[in-house]
């Protein structure tokens, strides 16, 4: 049983060590910066397109700007900010979560809060009410039973 | 349904449908550029008539109105009148005009300089660097940048004469102050 034990143990502390290394931080090469900014970064002459995926000649600029500035060993921040003072935020594909266009990201939120409001509005709806019968309905039950009770008649519930 | 949560839903739409028109619309002139305000970036580039370089800095203390087009672009050309106009008109004051060729061949842009009577100082953009500094979406696009080096406005698409006199003497009037 003790051998059991410590089997399951170094299997467990196996398992958990093999995901620590699977999720393990990776180093991120100077082209995968790139990508990752410019991913975020709008084509200035294309619609909907990021610099990373636009073949326009300027998104090609703007990528080896970007490249550039990597290799200068800018911090991710300082580059973003080099694109943001000559386009401001429009340049930014997502925006950001502390300006006005921020407000999209609360879109899911209230339509997620909007849709189940609606369902259980619904369910309120089609859930069936069981008032109580009114008082002169109980009365006649209960004589009804009470005469039957006095016969000596065997109770039914109306379904014969 | 209650009523009250009824009219929550519709109001919530009709919200979510402005807010996506708005921001769907693509207007360039609504864009607003980083550097409007700011210190022009200075640049030095190689004149596009071979006889060397021009720095920004060469103009200091003057009106400096940078156009950015291209041989490729319409507008461009449509605009290039009102150009050769305003710079007769300034051209031995202490306005000065610069082209900037956006994202063209040096040859092509050379054709289109000699076959649209362009005389202004002009210069090639061949990395896009100078056009980046100032935030230019797509030519044709004009700054104009005051005595002190600020960016006091820019206009996006094809300009006009009226706008680019307006834009020059409002700056002569600043100065004058």
């Amino acid at each position: 049983m003790t051998r059991e034990r410590a089997l399951i143990l170094v299997a467990l502390f196996a398992i958990l060590g093999a995901v620590a290394w699977s999720v393990r931080p990776n180093e991120v090469t100077a082209e995968g910066r790139v990508d990752r900014i410019t991913s975020e970064l709008r084509c200035v002459t294309c619609q909907g397109l990021s610099v990373k995926d636009s073949l326009a000649p300027s998104a090609r600029q703007m990528r080896d700007i970007v490249a550039q500035r990597v290799a200068e060993g800018r911090t991710d921040e300082e580059i973003r900010a080099e694109f943001r003072a000559s386009y401001g935020d429009w340049v930014f594909l997502s925006p950001s979560a502390t300006s006005w266009a921020g407000l999209m990201w609360l879109v899911p939120l209230v339509a997620f809060a909007a849709g189940l409001a609606v369902a259980l509005a619904r369910i309120r709806s089609a859930a069936p009410s069981v008032a109580a019968p009114p008082a002169h309905e109980v009365a006649a039950l209960r004589e009804r039973v009470a005469r039957e009770e006095a016969l000596d008649l065997p109770q039914t519930d109306g379904a014969e | 349904m209650p009523r009250w949560l009824r009219y929550s839903i519709v109001a919530g739409i009709a919200a979510l449908v402005v807010v996506l028109m708005l921001a769907f619309r693509y207007d360039p002139r609504d864009i607003r550029t980083g550097t409007v305000g700011k210190s022009a970036a200075q640049f030095t580039a190689e004149k596009l008539d071979g006889t060397g370089q021009l720095s920004l800095s060469d103009y200091a203390g003057k009106i400096v109105v940078l156009n950015f087009w291209a041989s490729w672009c319409p507008p461009c050309k449509v605009e290039n009148p009102a150009l050769i106009r305003v710079w007769e008109r300034y051209r031995t004051s202490d306005v000065v005009l610069i082209g900037i060729v956006f994202n063209d061949s040096t040859d092509k842009a050379r054709e289109y300089v000699r076959t649209n009577g362009v005389t202004w100082p002009t210069v090639q953009d061949g990395d896009g660097r100078i056009a980046f500094a100032y935030g230019v979406h797509q030519p044709p696009e004009t700054y104009f940048i005051g005595r002190d080096g600020i960016i006091a406005g820019r206009h996006i698409g094809e300009i006009t004469e009226q706008v680019l006199v307006n834009g020059i003497e409002q700056l002569r009037a600043q100065a004058a102050r």
